[in-house]
């Protein structure tokens, strides 16, 4: 990627990782849908190698199918034609060996279980006994400041703070993928900053093992949490470009104010207005 | 993924629990607000009552005075040799309060097991629901006889045969409800247990089954109050000994005479389904807990 005008910090993320060190690799993958209009073209040979511990963001309009390949990459959906590996093994295979943590747009918390016994929910359903469970959860409540309400039930929480628990019970069984779907999407301005910051807390920063695939329809939060924005364009669904984004880590409210940041959600904007 | 960092948290907004302190009181509170719009409505039904039977000159064998219905509850019976009225309807109702509690059971289990049936197999579905719902268009009245009487020949106990016409009546609201509450999870939330790699039985038990609970539960108090119509409506046909639609019946043929009975009767037949369904909803409160409120 060209970044005229710009020099990339000293602090730059490597590069696309080597094939061995790769978390995800996408390989020429497309994807069909039935609809009742007929064949529906939802991903058009589609190609993306991910490494590990990398924060990738994919960006674009509606229907460019950011939610499909993050869906595929974790086994929710099957591929027409190509092949996805996820550490070396096929989607569903990763999936079995519980290698997924997953965030939807909405908490999807259960409503019938206080905050600590949704976050206990993975750990419950891969067998571990109750009183680990119930220390992992708490100790996972406390990361994301939650501690004090793990007797709360979801409906008792706030927008913000049930995104904080789905965020809690994604990570509580340390899946080497975590996977976003638009997950500060229904928050307000301020909540989502303040979450973004918090995620990168969470995830551990550019030591961390866990690859982060997030799906967003912000440019900025884009360009903010990630290693490299994935920009996609509709019909059919296909990788636009790929940025880098050298920004220094760990970021933090100084971030935004960097004219890099400017810079790149310039750039982001350009390649999403050219697709 | 770092454990030791605490991260801030937004304002709050959690609503506040239950004070402690005043818990009583507001126990107390609750239950005076609840009451008080019901004896309200009471005392309208009674001005309305004996209103129209002044406006209107009602003569008491149309429409006795509420006073003389209550007053016969306690009059003995047997030409004042035997127990109060009120006693021997009492009686009668806890046997058809059984009754519908044995066809409430029954077609509970039958509802559920056939909505289990139906969301596991959509072939099910589709050739039994046309069927489902054509039973419940065919007249009560008509199949009771023909239940208690078929079934009598065949040695069952009478309780048997008429706890199965209540159920009748009581399998149909569950298995719809049911349907309904076994789909009710969300894709998102099934797909939340799909990337645990959590087996049919652990998204059953997790997720299908407690989604299911409110819409059970509103189903289970349509059931509660048709069991009771069912069980009357079984007590009817000749050979009945016992229950409050015998009695019914027997108020029915001395009406002339004694108008006030039947009134007490249909009394006492009321409030069974109204404790019948008290007790389901308390049922509610315990199972689905602090949920129950808000759904």
């Amino acid at each position: 990627m060209i970044t005229p005008g710009y020099e990339a910090p000293t602090l730059a993320p490597s590069a696309p990782a080597a094939a061995t060190d790769s978390a995800v690799i996408v390989e020429q993958v497309s994807k069909m849908y039935q609809s009742n209009a007929g064949p529906v073209t939802a991903l058009h040979e589609v190609s993306l190698t991910i490494g590990r511990g990398e924060f990738i963001a994919l960006i674009g309009p509606s229907g460019c199918g950011k939610s499909t390949l993050m869906r595929l990459i974790g086994d929710l959906d099957q591929v027409t034609k190509g092949s996805i590996t996820v550490k070396g093994k096929t989607p569903r295979q990763a999936r079995i060996d519980r290698e997924y943590g997953i965030v939807f747009q909405s908490p999807v918390l259960y409503d019938w279980r206080t905050v600590r016994k949704n976050v206990e929910l993975p750990l419950e359903v891969m067998g571990h006994p109750a009183n680990e469970r119930r220390d992992r959860a708490r100790a996972m409540l406390q990361t994301v400041g939650l501690r004090d309400f793990e007797n709360a039930f979801p409906w008792q929480l706030s927008g913000g703070m049930q995104q904080r628990v789905a965020i809690a019970r994604a990570l509580v069984f340390e899946p080497s993928i975590l996977m976003m779907d638009e997950p500060f999407g229904a928050l307000d301005e301020m909540t989502r900053e303040r979450l973004q910051a918090e995620l990168l807390k969470v995830w551990g920063g550019s030591e961390s093992d866990t690859t982060v695939v997030f799906v967003t329809h912000s440019i900025s939060e884009a360009v903010f949490l990630s290693d490299r924005v994935v920009v996609m364009s509709p019909r059919p669904g296909r990788i636009e470009t790929v940025i880098p984004i050298d920004l220094p880590r760990p970021r933090n409210k100084k971030t935004r104010e960097m004219p890099g940041f400017f810079h790149l959600i310039t750039q982001v904007r350009d390649s999403l207005r050219e697709s | 993924m770092r454990d030791d960092m605490v991260l801030p948290v937004e304002q709050a907004t959690v609503r506040p629990a239950l004070r402690p302190t005043s818990r009583i009181a507001d126990l107390a509170w609750s239950a005076l607000q609840q009451v008080l719009p019901v004896l309200g409505v009471l005392l309208a039904l009674l001005a309305l009552w004996e209103g129209s039977k002044l406006l209107l000159a009602i003569p008491d064998s149309r429409l006795p005075h509420v006073v003389d219905v209550i007053s016969v509850l306690f009059t003995r019976t047997q030409g004042g040799e035997g127990p109060l009225l009120l006693v021997r309807m009492l009686q009668n109702a806890w046997a058809t309060f059984g009754v519908a509690l044995g066809g409430f059971v029954f077609g509970g289990v039958l509802g559920f097991l056939l909505a289990l049936l139906f969301t596991q197999l959509r072939v099910l579905e589709l050739s039994l629901m046309p069927y489902v719902i054509g039973s419940q268009t065919v007249p009560i009245l008509a199949i009771a006889p023909m239940v208690v009487v078929g079934l009598g020949q065949l040695g069952a106990p009478g309780w048997v045969a008429k706890a199965i016409v209540a159920a009748y009546l009581t399998f149909f609201p569950v298995t719809i409800g049911m349907l309904r509450g076994l789909r009710a999870a969300t894709p998102e939330a099934v797909a939340l247990m799909h990337s645990y790699a959590a087996n049919r039985a652990q998204i059953f038990f997790k997720l299908r089954l407690p989604a299911s609970l409110p819409y059970l539960f509103t189903s289970l108090k349509i059931a509660a109050t048709a069991s009771v119509i069912g069980a009357i409506v079984a007590e009817l046909p000749a050979g009945s000994q016992f229950g409050i639609g015998v009695v019914i019946i027997q108020a029915a043929q001395f009406y002339n005479s004694r108008p006030p009975v039947l009134f007490a009767a249909i009394l006492v037949a009321g409030s069974i389904g109204l404790v019948f369904y008290g007790l389901v909803v308390l049922a509610e409160r315990l199972i689905v807990g602090p949920r129950a409120r808000e759904v």
